[in-house]
């Protein structure tokens, strides 16, 4: 079931904007979004559901006044289109009523263009046998493995096909992809368990992203690594060299680096939910973040990562900057309304709504890790006593991003240099710019791996952000690592 | 502003319509079972954040979901569009996907038609709600913080839904539900204090108290100590307890317990926790958000959870159920945990009963740690306090504790009655405010 424009678009579009431009409103914009999502879950060797789901309908954002008015609707018609453009007036002239300071939106050129995500394989044109087949062998080749009690497995795609268009002029279409698969096993042994996943990267491309990834071929791997983590020796605490993974890497930099990068959080605006920022404005251009190696860079155009949707839900072209240059803090992802706040003449093109039914805030960006000029024997081959750490596991930052204590899926003990043996229970904890500034090495291009996020929480109500990161493999020196037991 | 949101959109789907739509999807379908979801809300957000509103938003979504049966073999389809011909087609697309499903040993054909209670589960004047009522509460919450000179940043939300679930069997379910949301962080500088409220009522949000909470809290933090990290006595506010209680309350799915792969494997039939602690599902408490009926259309429960301390009670899918042969699947919609003997009425009476504690408003980004022993990581948040000779002495830094509530819930000195108790990141509970020894915070944050 394909998403599909609505046949009365232009109709319901013009309706609804000659409403807002004659409230006399500064700006409006509305987006009309038809997303289709298939998800097929297996558990434990059997197919546990297939669902797929449209999901339609519009969105109409007004500033009158300098303050924001948003309503919505998943009924796409004529009639609707109207009533919802002056609810949305109505809303924006109450904000303004308690608005202090006025909204000023940064510049944009106006953009007519269509933006269509290249695919080899159309996900949803695939036979629904051939994937289920992939997902029930999968977990049949994990509990192949002894030890093995619990599996899962998964595959997921979705289509967004959008128009934006705004009362400047600017007129968008997009005809979006994203797909993704993954699967895990559980081991149990003396009274403990233990998981060990696969993921794909969510990426924006077809079904070739699955059908690349092999998972016949990783899922004995997988599985004899969850048995292997169940029974290894638990981690000693104290110092340690960490080596790090590029996917482990993804989640560290987005909570660590992404996050405090936003500049509304930087601004308040999220402080009564996700949080603000200790990367406060003052500190830009100045603030030592981390070592000299670490340059962390914001790119919305590299072709198939989440954000590389070619303009925002501002309407601003996708653009690629600096956010941490040779260890300083230098950049914020931004949208139209923040920006000029900080003095930026335009916006970054970081304002992003996870659905039709949601207003646009902003989202951190593509942010990734440059690539050094090591290879991962040389960094691990200066480490004496070290851990090396693959996957995410658990992760918890305070709200301004200071205090943060991460996980894995999975640990290996480095010693004099090599790679050994697994240990569990392996948790580490630090406080960002020191753990940053502890960084001495970064792999070099051929290492470099992309991870996706579909499910990064903020906004009230809640709004799920997707973007990818990207890195190399990087070595941080005397870090904490704690236990993972209760007590430690 | 004139608009009553309510007056403004078309009506949301009610019973009748539901049974229209449930019918044509089920005449249309040709497999052995059909079951027909119903979601329809709308919505309103007022989002506020330096003293102005920053976000103030009204949705309106519907969704009807379809899943068609053909023996054990299963497909799902869901649209946002209720016309005919979508319904139709929603229909097909979910019959198409059950042809090409593989067989699914665990399927269990929808439930018979059964009685449910009826909770409450909808208030007339959440219902009428709409962004002036929203803006009136917000407009009051920044007044109060501009007279203190403070910041104020939260939200005010309400909703009304409709749910409904209708199967081939003859089951049929509809309900309304509402929904209303405040809450508050007021700064001071880098001083910051919470108070949150959810209700099925908008009038019993309580928000010039809520917000004077905040305000003082806000207050208290302008001068910080830091302390080191280590072992402490604390008194955990509502909302600090529930966070803990959500995540060991997500733990106790009966199929990874039978698996082994629980927290809990083992221990059903044991203490667990202290045994003066006791935890119910109370759907029809009108202080909390029970519902009348699940997705799968089972009735709620009122049911005992843990008894004095004695795990009773496990989340069990219907395939699990069946194989155990549980006939009535307990619920947890509407958790209350309270505590058997001598409590303290109020948390005030808790602080002045303490002679050195910390006192926690609210824990933020709670995560596992280590599933086998249910160890956590979180952050306090929100007003952190040290507590000495029955007063509050100053704020101190956020700690990170790391801590299992399986021990921590065993180290209970005091314990109030239950209150209303809501996080960002949990549902709404009620549970008392507690004084508990020993509590891990393993490091100390920078503010």
């Amino acid at each position: 079931m394909p998403a599909h424009p609505n046949p009365h678009q232009d109709e319901l579009v013009e309706l609804a904007l000659k409403r807002v431009v004659a409230s006399g409103a500064e700006y409006g914009d509305i987006r009309l979004l038809d997303s289709t999502t298939q998800t097929i879950r297996g558990e434990d060797r059997r197919i546990a559901s297939i669902r797929e789901a449209q999901d339609g309908g519009f969105g109409i954002r007004v500033l009158y006044h300098g303050a924001w008015g948003f309503a919505a609707s998943s009924i796409l018609s004529l009639e609707e289109a109207p009533r919802v453009a002056e609810l949305a007036i109505e809303i924006a002239k109450g904000s303004a009523s308690l608005a202090s300071e006025k909204v000023k939106l940064a510049d944009e050129p106006v953009h007519r263009d269509r933006v269509v995500t290249a695919r080899r394989i159309d996900p949803f044109a695939v036979d629904l046998e051939k994937k289920t087949a992939l997902l029930l062998e999968t977990m049949e080749y994990v509990h192949r493995q002894p030890g093995i009690v619990r599996s899962s497995a998964s595959l997921w795609a979705r289509q967004d096909r959008k128009l934006f268009v705004s009362t400047e002029g600017s007129r968008l279409e997009f005809d979006l992809l994203a797909v993704n698969g993954d699967f895990d096993a559980t081991a149990v042994h003396d009274g403990r368990f233990a998981s060990r996943s696969f993921n794909t990267p969510h990426l924006r491309m077809g079904y070739e992203l699955i059908e690349d990834a092999n998972f016949l071929a990783e899922a004995p791997r997988i599985a004899s690594q969850a048995v292997e983590k169940v029974k290894a020796p638990t981690t000693e605490p104290g110092l340690y060299d960490l080596v790090l993974d590029p996917e482990h890497l993804s989640l560290t930099m987005h909570e660590s680096c992404g996050h405090p990068s936003e500049l509304d959080r930087a601004l308040g605006y999220e402080a009564n939910y996700a949080g603000t920022s200790f990367l406060t404005t003052e500190k830009r251009g100045t603030f030592r973040y981390g070592s000299p190696q670490v340059n962390l860079v914001a790119d919305n155009c590299e072709p198939t990562t989440l954000a590389a949707t070619g303009y925002d839900d501002d309407g601003v072209a996708c653009q690629q900057w600096d956010i941490v240059r040779d260890g300083i803090f230098v950049g914020y992802c931004t949208n139209r309304e923040v920006a000029p706040i900080i003095g930026e003449t335009r916006s970054r093109g970081s304002n992003r709504a996870d659905s039709w039914g949601s207003i646009p805030i902003v989202r951190i960006a593509n942010i990734g890790l440059e690539p050094g000029t090591a290879t991962l024997d040389k960094l691990l081959a200066d480490v004496k006593r070290g851990i090396y750490i693959e996957g995410h596991g658990s992760y918890s930052i305070d709200q301004r991003r200071y205090n943060f204590q991460f996980g894995g899926d999975a640990f290996w003990l480095i010693e004099n240099g090599k790679r050994t043996y697994m240990v569990r229970d392996v948790i580490y904890h630090g406080i960002t710019p020191e753990f940053w500034g502890s960084c001495d090495g970064v792999a070099d291009q051929s290492h470099r791996r992309r991870y996706g996020f579909i499910t990064c929480g903020k906004g009230q109500p809640g709004q799920s952000g997707w973007m990818t990161h990207a890195a190399s493999h990087a070595r941080f020196r005397n870090v904490n690592v704690i236990g993972g037991q209760a007590g430690l | 502003m004139s608009t009553t949101s309510h007056k403004t959109w078309p009506k949301l789907t009610s019973r009748d319509e539901f049974r229209f739509l449930a019918e044509q999807a089920l005449k249309r379908s040709t497999g052995d079972h059909t079951l027909v979801a119903l979601h329809d809300q709308h919505s309103g957000t007022t989002r506020f954040a330096n003293n102005q509103i920053v976000q103030n938003v009204d949705t309106r979504r519907g969704s009807l979901s379809v899943t068609v049966a053909f023996g054990r073999r299963r497909g799902t389809a869901g649209t946002t569009d209720f016309t005919a011909g979508a319904v139709q087609e929603t229909v097909t697309r979910a019959t198409q996907i059950a042809h090409l499903s593989p067989d699914d040993p665990e399927y269990l054909p929808p439930v018979e038609p059964q009685p449910y209670l009826t909770p409450p589960t909808t208030r007339a004047e959440t219902a009428a709600a709409g962004p002036v009522r929203r803006l009136e509460y917000t407009n009051e919450a920044i007044g109060q913080c501009r007279m203190e000179n403070l910041g104020a940043a939260g939200i005010v939300s309400s909703s009304i839904a409709t749910v409904g679930v209708a199967a081939s069997t003859g089951l049929f379910a509809h309900e309304e539900r509402t929904d209303a949301r405040f809450s508050l962080t007021a700064q001071a500088g880098e001083a910051t204090g919470w108070s949150a409220a959810a209700h099925r009522s908008i009038d019993h949000l309580r928000v010039q108290e809520r917000t004077l909470t905040a305000i003082d809290k806000a207050k208290r933090g302008l001068e910080v100590r830091e302390l080191p990290p280590g072992c402490y006595t604390v008194i955990l506010e509502p909302a600090a307890v529930a966070g803990l209680w959500s995540s060991l309350l997500w733990m106790l799915d009966a199929k990874s317990y039978e698996k082994g792969t629980s927290a809990f494997s083992g221990k059903l039939g044991q203490l667990i926790v202290d045994k003066r602690l006791t935890l119910r599902n109370l759907p029809a408490h009108e202080d909390l958000l029970g519902i009348g009926f699940t997705a799968d259309g089972l009735p709620t429960v009122a049911s005992d959870w843990i008894a004095d301390g004695v795990l009773t009670q496990l989340m069990y899918d219907r395939f699990t159920a069946k194989v155990r042969g549980i006939d009535k699947i307990p619920t947890l919609d509407a958790p209350c945990l309270s505590g058997r003997g001598l409590s303290l009425p109020t948390l005030q009476e808790l602080i002045k009963a303490t002679e050195r504690a910390i006192l926690v408003t609210n824990f933020w980004y709670i995560r596992t740690v280590n599933p086998t022993d249910l160890t956590l990581t979180g952050m306090t948040r929100d007003g952190t306090f040290l507590v000495e000779k029955g007063a509050i002495v100053s704020a101190v830094k956020n700690f990170r504790f790391h801590e299992s509530p399986l021990r921590v819930f065993n180290r209970i000195a005091a314990f109030t009655n239950p209150a209303e108790a809501i996080t960002s990141e949990t549902g709404k509970l009620l549970v008392p405010a507690m004084t508990l020894r020993d509590f891990n915070f393993s490091s100390v944050t920078r503010f």
